[in-house]
């Protein structure tokens, strides 16, 4: 089972202790061992769509599924949410089981690339969206057109969707997901095909939804937006779950260098006391010393002070979400050759 | 309950699709057509209409089911419109459930529509008294239509809507004989007559739907015949919605 | 790691769905049966008795005449079965076969069929004779049906039509391919009507190209009985009295 991360052994990071399973009525979403894999009818053949994964989110967390396409990303959301079946293991959503409708009670989701009833307007595809929730009829009337106009779309209730343009349909799925005030929200790729403007607005929507209490998850390739939004992400490859961490662990665990820029110290010889800590970029007169440890940095800046040079900035480097899944991908690379 | 929503929302589909309105039409244009043939029938004019105006109401009604009803649920899993509705709180064979509502209520609106035009026709004429045998026809034309329907979304939850109007077409066509199948069976050798007479079991029984002729001569039905439609019209249906829950259950929609 | 109870759940759902499916199929199965032995049976042919003729049928059937000819057939057989075994009422039989062959008019089973069920149980020989009369009009080189007409009246209830049997027989034993019987039923038929001098020439033509030694001493002996009717004047020699054939409705 991956509910372990992969790391250097010289520096584990687990999330939790291992072995300790909490009880899924207390979390937002539970996975054990939830599987998928294919037969084809003809041949017989079985083909993995998704390995055993073990997922735990606490209620009012964000947590980012980041892989590849293809990854299977989508396969764990759409066994979370009852579009597939699972071949093995057991979910829980806010601690009922993903076999009944009733784990989607508090649940809004969001497919990638939403599709709609073209003969519907936006007005009746919310109050439908609304009623399935169990909202009565009146309700689902009022609360359909609340949201109709925090989307922006509340201009033209009547319209059909046929003539939506894509921004358009992504603004109502998001109404649609939220408007019944859903505890737990999954959005897959909810940034995709949207310009920035759109973008901007689901970072806001989400965060929006965190600050209430909700819990979010969502998938992406986006690793900004991850970095930014999330509070833990899950890393997918090949239909595997390879690593859960939280955001600021997995940032901290990076690399933290710090990059001196100066000028007027040519021919200055790095102490080999520093060994490989400090090295040197030089254009021309310019000199960039990065400091691969940061609490060198102190002396370092006495040194070049005291060396002459004209300091001009100090700029701490972080590695991004983006270097540590490659190197996870590397990593899965090598486990599969070796 | 959730699947009325759903319902709502076929029956939507169903009417705005413009096929409802071609259909209804194409109905009063048959009702038409009867008037300017009735004078060719040799004093069986009002037979003419009525049995044109009756059997136009199922052939109508057929051409929703084959047209709507066939793609129910495959044109959803198609668009992928059908993840908005399983993603939430409702339960696989609601859905199915709401889809058959919905299809069925515009197939009654059909037929009742056609019918009250049919009564409205002959009452022009001075054959009023046709009402109640109008009403009895097609009330069992409308049973018909929900077993049809209910068939359809079995195949359309199991196929592409070209294969499930072919087999919705083959199984009405195999029903209209479902009398005939009994009889045969009678006469033939017997592993073919048991299996001439199981066949006629489990295809729809469409003749107990049917009292065209009755209706053609202004004749009333037994009551114990309106009864045993209806009890097997819901036997019937129910059984072909249960199937297909059981089938839509474990389906994937990736 | 426990067992994959969703996986259980799921097929515990399809089981449940099943059993409910096959409970209300046999039910409806059970009610089905019930209801073909306690209403009336349904009547489609009488969807079709108010159509002047078939003439106005057939663009109905768009193009599958004779497809609807076929099953018009069918329930035109099973029709005959039900009343011949319950009332021997055959109102609508004429008016039905003569649809059928205005759908069909090559179907010669129809046309025999029907006349023949007309003038016996039907007991309405102007109808059959309409039928077939139609039959060999529409088929003028079929000699199957100008044979059965000549059959139909030599058994013509009430009393044989034996010039216009003869007439037929006759002219289906010119015909290409005649039944093996023609030459020799328009012989009998001329020679029981009184016509001896066109029976014998039949009789001739029997004995020369019969291949079977039988018929061809038959119609030696009967052109033996003619010669000696016309010698002697006594034409019961090669004329018998035949019995008077009546409506077969058992």
């Amino acid at each position: 089972m991956q509910s372990m991360s992969v790391v250097p052994a010289s520096r584990p990071v687990p999330d939790r202790a291992s072995g300790v399973q909490s009880d899924p009525a207390g979390l937002a979403v539970c996975a054990r061992g939830l599987a998928k894999s294919y037969r084809n009818p003809w041949t017989l053949k079985v083909s993995r769509g998704l390995a055993p994964l073990d997922l735990e989110i606490e209620r009012g967390q964000v947590l980012g599924l980041l892989g590849p396409n293809g990854a299977g990303k989508t396969t764990t959301l759409k066994l979370l949410t009852g579009l597939l079946k699972p071949t093995a293991g057991q979910a829980w959503l806010m601690g009922q089981p993903i076999e009944s409708p009733e784990s989607r009670r508090s649940l809004g989701f969001l497919p990638e690339q939403p599709y709609f009833y073209e003969y519907l307007s936006g007005l009746e595809y919310l109050e439908m969206a609304a009623g399935l929730c169990g909202i009565p009829g009146r309700d689902a009337g009022e609360r359909a057109r609340i949201w109709m106009h925090r989307v922006g779309l509340g201009e033209r209730p009547a319209l059909r969707l046929r003539k939506y343009s894509k921004g358009m349909l992504q603004r109502l799925g998001l109404a649609a997901a939220l408007l019944h005030d859903p505890e737990l929200i999954i959005l897959d790729e909810p940034m995709s095909g949207l310009d920035p403007i759109g973008r901007r607005d689901v970072r806001d929507l989400i965060l929006e939804q965190r600050d209430r209490g909700a819990t979010v998850l969502f998938s992406s390739h986006i690793l900004p937006d991850v970095e930014m939004l999330c509070d833990r992400v899950a890393i997918v490859l090949e239909g595997r779950l390879e690593r859960v961490a939280n955001v600021r662990d997995l940032l901290q665990e990076g690399r933290h260098s710090v990059e001196v820029h100066c000028s007027g110290v040519t021919m200055i010889e790095i102490p080999p006391a520093w060994g490989g800590q400090v090295t040197r970029r030089a254009v021309g007169d310019e000199s960039t010393f990065v400091v691969e440890q940061e609490h060198l940095l102190n002396d370092v800046l006495a040194w070049l002070l005291r060396a002459g040079a004209r300091v001009r900035s100090v700029a701490p480097q972080r590695s991004t979400l983006e270097e540590l899944f490659l190197s996870a991908a590397d990593a899965r690379g090598e486990r599969r050759s070796a | 309950m959730n699947a009325l929503w759903i319902a709502r929302n076929t029956f939507r589909e169903a009417t705005r699709d413009r096929v409802m309105a071609g259909v209804l039409v194409a109905g009063l244009v048959l009702l038409a057509a009867t008037q300017i043939m009735s004078p060719l029938a040799l004093g069986e004019g009002v037979r003419l209409t009525v049995d044109l105006g009756l059997s136009g109401i199922s052939l109508l009604g057929v051409l929703v089911v084959v047209m709507v009803g066939t793609s129910l649920v495959s044109k959803e899993i198609e668009r992928r419109t059908i993840f908005n509705l399983l993603s939430r709180p409702i339960a696989r064979p609601e859905y199915l459930l709401g889809k058959w509502i919905g299809l069925t209520g515009a197939l009654w609106v059909v037929a009742a529509a056609l019918g009250f035009a049919l009564w409205l026709l002959l009452a022009l004429r001075g054959q009023g008294a046709h009402g109640p045998s109008i009403c009895e026809a097609t009330y069992l034309a409308g049973l018909e239509l929900s077993v049809i329907s209910a068939c359809a979304v079995l195949f359309s939850s199991l196929s592409t809507p070209i294969l499930s109007a072919l087999y919705t077409l083959g199984l009405i066509a195999v029903g209209q004989w479902s009398y005939d199948l009994r009889q045969f069976a009678l006469h033939v050798p017997q592993p073919l007559g048991t299996l001439l007479s199981v066949t006629a079991n489990v295809v729809p029984n469409f003749p107990l739907f049917n009292m065209r002729t009755l209706a053609a001569a202004g004749e009333t039905t037994t009551l114990p015949h309106l009864a045993m439609a209806t009890a097997y019209a819901v036997l019937y249906g129910g059984c072909v919605l249960s199937l297909a829950a059981a089938a839509f259950e474990s389906r994937d929609f990736k | 790691m426990s067992v994959a109870t969703g996986v259980m759940a799921v097929r515990r759902r399809m089981a449940i769905a099943w059993a409910i499916g096959l409970l209300f199929g046999a039910g409806a199965a059970s009610l089905a049966a019930h209801a073909a032995h306690v209403l009336p049976p349904p009547r489609p042919l009488e969807e079709l008795s108010y159509y002047p003729s078939g003439a106005h049928l057939e663009p109905a059937s768009f193009g599958h005449a004779e497809s609807a000819a076929d099953l018009a057939w069918l329930r035109a057989v099973q029709y005959y079965g039900e009343h011949r075994a319950t009332d021997s009422r055959f109102l609508r039989m004429a008016h039905v076969f003569d649809i059928l062959t205005t759908l069909s008019p090559r179907f010669i089973d129809s046309y025999v069929f029907g006349a023949f069920a007309l003038a016996q149980e039907g007991n309405d020989f102007p109808a059959a004779e309409r039928l077939l009369q139609k039959g060999v009009e529409a088929n003028p080189l079929n000699s199957e049906l100008a044979f059965e007409m000549g059959f139909l009246y030599y058994v013509r209830p009430g009393g044989r039509d034996l010039p216009r049997a003869a007439e037929y027989f006759e002219r289906a034993a010119r015909l290409p391919n005649p039944p093996p019987t023609a030459a020799r039923f328009a012989a009998f038929a001329h020679q029981q009507s009184g016509d001896l001098a066109v029976a014998y020439a039949m009789w001739a033509d029997v004995r020369e190209r019969s291949p079977n030694r039988y018929m061809r001493q038959i119609a030696e002996d009967e052109m033996s009985k003619i010669r000696e009717a016309l010698a002697t004047g006594h034409i019961g020699v090669a004329v018998h009295k035949l019995s008077t054939p009546i409506v077969l409705l058992k």
